[in-house]
């Protein structure tokens, strides 16, 4: 407790000691990891965006009139692109258009019988699934037709793989930069200090005496920097979901609005800054040291 | 602690030897010079001790410690029983007398009031608390050379290891230091130092191990400057 103690003393003398070189890491790592934090947010709004419209794209399969309707069914439901399947009856069909077309719906009594074959509401797992259960659904010679929304289901899935793209370029990115910043900081204190952590391993000090409170430094200023760019996300995030549900308030409902969910988000970043800071100056404290008390 | 050497060389890159098949035996509580010409291989030898260097050949032992084979985490411990005084002074510019002498105890993991006092105990006895918050820039070079001896001194070591120390002073002042050594020394700590000061040597006798080229010329209990 009391070695701790001591380090904990050093770690603060280093922090103050390099305060310009401390508060510019600070700044950056904090506005990098403000972009990641949003980056993420973006990309995991856009995804939920996505995924409520994919999960509302369905297609529809009409029977031919002598199809066993039971067999298809089965067929449908076994292939691996469907996630659900609803199956309507002719009179079933006719209804539920009737019901659409409301008062309109007497010019249906023109036609005489019901046109309308055995159907079935195709629910798929992700829009890229589609195309292939439409080439599924035409190779089946019991289906008539198939109707579903082929463009947008192309540009749906387009979206969403450049989307997941961006999104891990901006990460990686982010991620990069806010390390190699903390470890040039760390380095250049450590420079600084070359002679000094020579002599302190000289008089009896031992690599993890010297190297904690380095690596504290790096944990530090990465954390705070973090918090700094929680705060930031905080502050940034709910007046833009305001605006959006001023503007576009059908949006609103898919997106992440949810406090609580933003600021465990916020304190998972805050973790993953430190955790990130930690990674770095460990990793160049720990080479730096044994290159530099080496024996000759 | 006892100090042996047994066919300990060292070569630098490309083909330098400093020091050439060198055996010796210092006992517990011994006072050695080692003393010799610029480039004779001294301060090879000294921090061979402080295991600084490593010899290309040969053994050195000092208490239980195999310096050659001595694990990394041990070396640390094996260093705060050995006090250390070199030309340099080798202080932390950054921090006070005091914090230089208090960080060799603090790294020890002692209480603040321990170390508090023993700092205390040391600087008064190499005559500086009047300067205990001065920076090491801020004082002499007799005075930085008696903060590394209080510094030394802290841990209370068992073997102590002097690389000229007082090669950048003057008369007065190396003989300060040499009384505070002689006072080491008396209270049963070994003392092995190296020096170029033919006075000191020759008004305080003790055993003399001269190098030339890295070699022992003479080995010599009592022995003077030259032989």
């Amino acid at each position: 407790m009391t070695t701790f103690k001591y380090i904990l003393r050093d770690t603060m003398r280093l922090l103050f000691n390099h305060w310009v070189l401390g508060l510019l890491t600070l700044i950056t790592a904090g506005v990098m990891l403000w972009i990641l934090g949003i980056t993420t947010l973006f990309s995991l709004n856009l995804e939920s965006l996505l995924s409520r419209l994919e999960s509302e794209l369905m297609v529809q399969a009409y029977l031919k009139s002598d199809a066993n309707v039971e067999e298809v069914f089965n067929k449908i439901q076994a292939l691996d692109q469907v996630s659900s399947i609803r199956i309507f009856s002719p009179s079933d069909s006719l209804n539920k258009l009737q019901e659409k077309m409301g008062s309109q719906s007497r010019v249906l009594d023109m036609l005489g019988d019901n046109p309308i074959p055995w159907n079935f509401e195709i629910h798929v797992h992700s829009a890229e699934l589609v195309e292939a259960l439409v080439n599924n659904l035409r190779a089946m010679p019991e289906v008539d037709d198939v109707v579903y929304a082929g463009l947008v289901v192309k540009r749906i899935s387009a979206l969403s793989r450049i989307s997941s793209q961006v999104a891990l370029i901006m990460f990686v990115l982010s991620v990069i930069i806010t390390a190699l910043v903390i470890y040039n900081t760390i380095h250049i204190s450590l420079y600084s200090r070359r002679d000094e952590i020579g002599i302190m391993y000289l008089v009896g000090a031992t690599r993890a005496y010297i190297a904690t409170p380095f690596v504290l430094e790096g944990t530090l200023l990465s954390f705070i920097g973090a918090i700094a760019a929680s705060i930031g996300i905080f502050m940034a995030y709910f007046p833009c979901i305001n605006l959006l549900e001023a503007n576009m308030p059908f949006l609103v409902r898919t997106l992440i609005t949810d406090r609580n969910v933003i600021l465990r988000f916020c304190l998972l970043l805050a973790g993953f800054g430190a955790t990130l800071g930690w990674v770095c100056s460990y990793l160049v404290v720990a080479r730096f040291i044994n290159l530099n008390t080496k024996p000759l | 602690m006892n100090i042996k050497f047994s066919g300990v060389s060292k070569i630098f890159e490309p083909d330098i030897a400093a020091v050439v098949d060198v055996s010796l035996n210092i006992s517990q509580g011994e006072f050695v010079y080692v003393i010799g010409a610029t480039g004779s291989g001294k301060s090879t030898l000294l921090r061979m001790i402080t295991r600084e260097i490593l010899p290309s050949r040969g053994t050195i032992t000092v208490g239980d410690f195999d310096l050659k084979r001595i694990r990394k985490s041990e070396i640390p411990y094996y260093r705060r029983d050995v006090g250390l005084v070199a030309q340099d002074f080798k202080l932390i510019p950054s921090l006070t007398v005091y914090e230089n002498i208090a960080f060799v105890m603090e790294i020890m993991g002692m209480p603040k009031k321990t170390v508090s006092q023993r700092a205390k105990e040391v600087i008064n006895q190499v005559g500086l608390w009047r300067r205990r918050n001065m920076k090491p820039e801020q004082l002499s070079g007799g005075e930085q050379q008696r903060v590394a001896i209080a510094r030394a001194l802290a841990n209370s070591p068992s073997l102590f290891i002097a690389d000229e120390p007082t090669g950048n002073l003057d008369f007065n002042t190396a003989s300060d230091v040499m009384k505070i050594l002689t006072d080491i020394n008396s209270a049963g700590v070994t003392v092995v130092m190296s020096t170029h000061n033919q006075i000191i040597v020759n008004s305080s006798r003790h055993r003399v191990i001269e190098l030339y080229n890295g070699r022992i010329i003479r080995d010599e209990e009592g022995g003077s400057y030259s032989s």
